[in-house]
């Protein structure tokens, strides 16, 4: 297998992934393994589950490619709604239908704190201390979407709150932790 | 349009999580087109989802990969195929087999579950019929017993057979009393009683100095001899009447069915 430099376009690799290179899929998933994993295990807060999901979505990226329009957005925010995607049809399959997507952050903090892994461990406190900072209102919306896996219309039917409100909120909450991030 | 209103609907945010109906997306696009801050933003946005999404990214363990590598590796699908019907082909055999040695164990089983089963009615047959046998033979036994009693009797020549003839009352009655002139025992034969109601017996009487005494009463149905009372000193006569079940100290003699004389010694 062919390595690739530790930086190339995204053109490039979007090219290398449609000829089925391996060095490119290698690079992607070192580079979006960790992210992407991130993403499916706050869904779907055990191991077993989230690696069977993070597997199946660098095989459907590997596999769709092609479907794949740079012209909608960026390669890796494709990838995340794939991820996110695969997730919460996992949530829903009957395999996860123990979980209940109602659990607090504590909760899932906690149940990952319990978790062997010290990686996680670390990665989800960072992830708790930031979003605590948010304003409640906000906390709640992240919460509900990166974390319980519902869609936002999901969340304003549920929670009562009207779906302009559950989208302005969530867009103030990331203005926030742009800044709590040091983003930009 | 209000661009900076636009944005702060945080529809840029929904779009970029493919949280949109095809028709907003259509619309969102449309705008994106239009407007060059727009464009910006989501480029923005987008940042933000990916610098979030890496700054809170967890490790998989790195068995992951490897299973992934290998998927993509194994995926031509002749390999797969040609693997499947190897061990479709093995479970073939295997399930035909099994049914087979399953079928052939059940059949022998059957088999010999009929086998025992039909000995098991024999034997139970063959258990009855020895009981059956082994019956017989003791009342073959007891009545041979009898007979060689009776054969001692007749043949004893201490016995003085007396032959009892039918009376006027039953002309064709016919019975015979042994009596023994040493021990005094005597015995009773029937040839011929005619039968008697239930409340009725007959009843054996022996003549001694002119004067009736009871021998015993008895029953019609009799096979062999009959042991009766002994009759001491010399009877002149025998005889036998019906009387009421039980009997009576003297006779009936209206009833007297059958008598005879003892032979002088």
């Amino acid at each position: 297998m062919l390595t690739i430099a530790s930086t190339i376009t995204e053109q490039e690799l979007i090219t290398r992934l449609m000829k089925k290179d391996q060095s490119a899929l290698d690079y992607l998933y070192n580079r979006y393994s960790g992210a992407l994993y991130g993403v499916v295990l706050r869904i779907l807060k055990k191991e077993e589950p989230a690696e069977e999901v993070l597997q199946d979505v660098f095989l459907k990226i590997w596999d769709k490619i092609e479907n794949y329009d740079p012209n909608k957005g960026k390669l890796f925010t494709w990838m995340i709604n794939i991820a996110r995607n695969q997730a919460i049809d996992k949530t829903r399959s009957k395999e996860n239908s123990k979980i209940k997507k109602t659990d607090d952050i504590d909760f899932l903090v906690h149940k990952i704190d319990s978790q062997q892994n010290s990686q996680l461990e670390v990665d989800s406190i960072g992830l708790k201390e930031v979003l605590m900072k948010l304003p409640v209102d906000q906390f709640f919306i992240v919460n509900q979407l990166y974390l319980q896996g519902y869609t936002q219309s999901e969340v304003a039917e549920e929670f009562n709150i009207p779906l302009g409100t559950v989208k302005t909120r969530l867009r103030l909450a990331m203005i926030e932790l742009r800044t709590l991030l040091n983003i930009k | 349009m209000n661009i900076k209103e636009y944005i702060s609907t945080g529809v840029l945010e929904a779009y970029a999580c493919g949280q949109l109906s095809q028709d907003e997306i259509n619309e969102v696009e449309k705008n994106l087109a239009l407007y060059s801050e727009l464009s910006k933003e989501l480029s923005i946005i987008e940042e933000t989802n990916a610098a979030l999404a890496q700054h809170f990214a967890i490790t998989p363990r790195a068995r992951v990969k490897e299973k992934l590598f290998t998927q993509i590796n194994n995926a031509p699908a002749s390999k797969i195929i040609s693997l499947a019907s190897h061990s479709t082909k093995y479970w073939r055999y295997a399930t035909a087999a099994s049914i087979a040695f399953a079928m052939l164990s059940s059949y022998l089983a059957f088999n010999y579950w009929s086998r025992w089963k039909q000995s098991e009615t024999t034997l139970v047959s063959l258990i009855s019929k020895n009981q059956q046998i082994a019956q017989d033979y003791n009342t073959v036994n007891q009545r041979l017993d009898l007979m060689e009693l009776d054969f001692k009797i007749a043949s004893n020549p201490d016995f003085a057979r007396v032959v009892m003839k039918g009376t006027p009352n039953a002309p064709q009655a016919l019975a015979s009393v042994y009596w023994n002139s040493a021990s005094k025992e005597v015995y009773l034969n029937i040839q011929n009683l005619k039968q008697l109601s239930k409340e009725n017996q007959y009843q054996l009487w022996a003549i001694i100095d002119g004067k009736p005494v009871d021998c015993g009463i008895f029953d019609w149905q009799l096979a062999g001899l009959l042991k009766m009372k002994n009759a001491y000193k010399i009877p002149t006569t025998f005889a036998v009447t019906i009387e009421a079940r039980g009997g009576k100290p003297s006779p009936t003699l209206e009833t007297i069915q059958v008598a005879g004389n003892m032979l002088t010694i």
